[in-house]
């Protein structure tokens, strides 16, 4: 299939959206092509969480455009009973804060209240909501209340109450935040192994995570699009990185002998 | 000597969290169907609430005391410290009643229809204090709320319900963390008047946490299809001994009530 | 003052949940219509929010410790629909999780707490802050009235209704057979603790927060101001006075019995000396776990010493009593106004 003939998944055009006492976004364009692995790079106050809310459909472009396979996202659309629920279903987002994303009383309840918002019965409910279990592995937590689960098995609950749903997008806000080097390792692993042919949009100021999963990176800056291309190009030039404060230059020690300055990633 | 008010708050943040672990309960209580545990008890606790004759309210707190026998260890002792402390405070709010309430007299100024209507007060009290923790301590809180669903209270309600007992754990996390961390500051004694200003930004810090929180909250909600209007899944199957839980506990209220009440 | 079973009588529970049903619902349409979607994680988390604070040891000035519901915090940044229905939630889930409070007293304590206590502290803050700019002092001195008032409100509805109980309630001796004090005794006992503790701790946190909220996060004023305001309110705040004088007053025109519970037992000198012995003997609980441990405090109340001859009559005392509380609550919130208008009028630009 020639990628010129694929609809994109998203497109974005001149858009903005501003706070009652500040821009956030302005003429921000590109788009995102079926199966792409997208991460959206920025320093924090970059409108990258804009832009992700923006694409998740939680918030309306004020200005400009953002279309979902080719229709226009916007209020009146996502209020539509069935085109609204459709695209919830089609399109999953991961939220950074596991406190938020995980809102029921157990385990199970999460995962479930997704299918249940659809309208499924009740068998494939329950069917749906067991093979997500499965496969995250986190059957032996089904009854657990989230208080009672680490970081990484909160992360794995957030992802199965969306994965779920099969969502041919799935969004995902710094998916490695707050977790441990394991935990972190897990869910990369995770999204290589299991999203095959999904679209994924990763929001996250981590060049490491970029660097492993991403096939095209946009680096955000200020509200504008600093830059958008194959991640390779954009993740190796530095003076792009630096002057978008990805990327920061401070002396430090590297083993024994003095400490000398070089560019330095901290997410 | 006076515990600081620091000291004080994150124990009480620390009790609610390692309370919130302790429905660990076994025997039959803990495996019958929530939808008869809630009308069960409720219609016990109606009857306790109605009762006129002591003798009945005090058999009504033998079956209490001898449900929670059986319910293992873990509720028993959680029994016991609920009847010590509702017996200290009902006590101390019925022992005036013993010289005040007018009528015949007994001996140190004691009236018999003031000790009459203390002991009523107090084993009332009791009984219907252990019918409704017994409840709590024998259903999982997220068993409870699908039962309600069967009570025809409304879904968003329960969806509610459900919600606000998750966040309080979320609000306790955060809560203590932040008194944690002023306490590791301040040592030693805080004058009264800052003392009550760390509290009060202690918990508008809090307020404004929770707002923000609700919004992502919303968020996520609306990420996964909600719309406003709650899906529940319900999912009982009543038992034979369920069944018979159920008639047990209407012979139990109706018996009460005829002996207590009505006759 | 959360109100355990076993104090009120079955029937006195059925009135006053059906009293806060018309309001839970009016509640829940008004915050819809206002948050509609949003209502579900709003009104969640603030319970939970409500739920934590009630946990807070707030320092008084004396040395003791108190706490504080929320009550008028809630009202003020979230109005008093949505913070009536939040304070509900918490409530509930204080008396099914951890026993605070009835399950049967349920209906009562919403009504006391969460929705008289909402109504009083809106109108209380609305009357005292006026149209004050946001950032004003005199914004943290109405919150923190607001919440004082809104507590003392919310504990002589408490008072009322335990004082009704010996009235309406006792076995074929006489001998009461729920909460056995009359009106006399607790209503007095309730605001003695309330006036003294309970109701300062809850000024102190609502002055407290909306100090903190104007430094820090004045974005949150602005929430009550998307719920909408006017007519409805005072229409609530309306059945809630009238609610608190009918229903009494419908028992008596009923000719339920009133009399039998006579307060001139208590100008006997063998009963006051009774008293007297017991108060000696008998000290408070060192802390007090709730409001109705204050109810231990009663022998000290001078009531009986000079209770003019109309207190001799329960349904007097009854009306005496609340119509005090009211007349105090309404004079104040109307001296208040008077004295906003005024406010307003030196500076106009407020």
């Amino acid at each position: 299939m020639g990628v010129l003939a694929m609809t994109p998944v998203f497109e974005l055009e001149g858009v903005g959206f501003r706070y009652p006492n500040a821009p956030a976004l302005d003429g921000v364009s590109f788009s995102i092509a079926p199966g792409q692995c997208v991460a959206l790079l920025g320093a924090n106050g970059s409108g990258k969480s804009t832009l992700l809310r923006l694409l998740a459909g939680l918030a309306f472009a004020q200005a400009g455009h953002v279309r979902f396979q080719g229709g226009e996202l916007t209020e009146a659309a996502l209020a539509d009973d069935a085109g609204g629920l459709e695209f919830r279903r089609r399109v999953g987002v991961v939220f950074q804060n596991p406190d938020a994303q995980l809102f029921n009383a157990t385990v199970f309840d999460e995962v479930a209240f997704g299918p249940l918002q659809m309208g499924w019965s009740r068998e494939q409910v329950l069917e749906r909501t067991g093979e997500a279990l499965r496969a995250l592995d986190i059957e032996a937590l089904r009854e657990r209340p989230p208080y009672r689960l680490s970081g990484g098995e909160k992360k794995r609950v957030a992802l199965a109450s969306v994965l779920v749903l099969d969502p041919e997008v799935l969004i995902l806000d710094e998916p490695t935040a707050a977790l441990d080097p394991q935990s972190q390792a897990r869910v990369i692993d995770f999204l290589f192994e299991r999203l095959g042919e999904r679209t994924v949009i990763i929001a996250t100021h981590s060049l490491e995570v970029a660097r492993e999963i991403a096939d095209t990176c946009a680096v955000l800056s200020g509200g504008q699009l600093a830059a958008h291309g194959p991640a390779e190009g954009i993740l190796s030039d530095e003076a792009l990185l630096r002057s978008t404060h990805l990327l920061h230059v401070h002396r430090h020690r590297h083993g024994p002998g003095s400490a000398h300055s070089h560019p330095h990633q901290h997410s | 000597m006076r515990r600081d008010f620091l000291e004080k708050t994150l124990r009480n943040l620390g009790d609610a969290l390692d309370e919130a672990g302790r429905a660990e309960s076994s025997g039959p209580l803990r495996r019958l169907d929530p939808r008869v545990k809630l009308a069960g008890f409720f219609g016990l606790i109606l009857a306790a609430a109605s009762s006129r004759h002591l003798p009945v309210t005090l058999g009504l707190w033998g079956l209490g005391a001898t449900l929670a026998a059986v319910s293992g260890p873990g509720a028993w002792r959680a029994i016991l410290r609920l009847w010590a402390g509702v017996g200290l405070l009902t006590g101390a709010v019925a022992l005036p009643a013993l010289f005040l309430t007018p009528g015949p007299a007994l001996d140190w100024g004691v009236t018999q229809t003031g000790l009459q209507s203390a002991l009523t007060l107090l084993v009332r009290v009791e009984t219907t204090a252990t019918f409704a923790s017994l409840i709590a301590l024998t259903t999982p809180w997220p068993a409870l709320l699908k039962a309600l669903r069967h009570f025809h209270v409304p879904a968003l309600a329960v969806v509610i319900f459900a919600m606000a007992t998750r966040f309080i754990f979320v609000l306790l996390g955060i809560a203590r963390d932040a008194f944690e961390a002023r306490r590791a500051r301040h040592v030693g004694h805080l004058p009264g008047k800052l003392r009550r200003q760390m509290a009060a930004s202690g918990a508008a810090m809090l307020l404004g946490k929770s707002i923000q929180l609700s919004g992502e909250v919303y968020d996520a909600m609306r990420a996964r299809g909600f719309r406003g209007e709650a899906v529940t899944l319900d999912e009982f199957r009543c038992s034979r001994a369920d069944w018979a839980a159920a008639g047990l506990f209407l012979a139990l209220t109706g018996a009460a009530l005829e002996w207590g009440c009505w006759r | 003052m959360h109100i355990p079973d076993g104090y009120l009588s079955p029937s006195t529970c059925a009135v006053m949940t059906a009293v806060s049903l018309p309001f839970w619902a009016v509640g829940l349409r008004r915050v819809k219509a206002a948050f509609s979607a949003r209502l579900a994680p709003l009104i969640s988390v603030c319970a939970a929010f409500s739920f934590v604070v009630m946990m807070f040891n707030l320092p008084l000035p004396g040395g003791t410790t108190g706490h504080a519901v929320g009550v008028a915090v809630a009202a003020i940044v979230l109005g008093p629909w949505a913070s009536m229905l939040a304070i509900s939630v918490a409530l509930l889930i204080q008396a099914v999780f951890f026993g605070d409070g009835g399950i049967t007293a349920f209906g009562a304590n919403c009504f006391n707490m969460a929705i008289a206590g909402s109504f009083v502290a809106d109108a209380v803050y609305r009357a005292i802050a006026g149209a004050a700019p946001l950032g004003s002092r005199r914004r943290v001195v109405a919150a923190g009235l607001a919440g004082y008032v809104a507590l003392n409100a919310a504990a002589l509805l408490a008072g009322i209704e335990f004082g009704l109980q010996p009235m309406l309630f006792h076995d074929a001796s006489g001998a009461p057979l729920y909460c056995p004090y009359p009106l006399g005794i607790a209503v007095p006992a309730m605001m003695l603790g309330h006036l003294a503790f309970a109701g300062v701790a809850e000024g102190i946190l609502a002055a407290g927060v909306v100090a903190w909220l104007q430094q820090n996060e004045p974005s949150l004023f602005e929430i009550h101001a998307a719920a909408g305001r006017g007519r409805a309110q005072r229409i609530g705040w309306a059945v809630v006075l009238a609610l608190v004088f009918a229903a009494p007053l419908g028992l008596i025109a009923t000719g339920t019995a009133w009399g039998e519970w006579a307060v001139e037992d208590f100008s006997k000198p063998e009963a006051r000396a009774a008293v007297a012995a017991a108060s000696g003997n008998v000290e408070p609980p060192a802390e007090a776990p709730g409001g109705m441990a204050r109810l231990a405090e009663l022998w000290k109340a001078p009531l009986p010493d000079y209770a003019p001859a109309f207190l001799h009559n329960a349904a007097a005392g009854y009306i005496l009593s609340a119509g005090a509380g009211v007349a105090l609550t309404g004079a104040a919130a109307l001296g208040l106004q008077w004295l906003a208008r005024g406010a307003r009028r030196r500076n106009p630009v407020g």
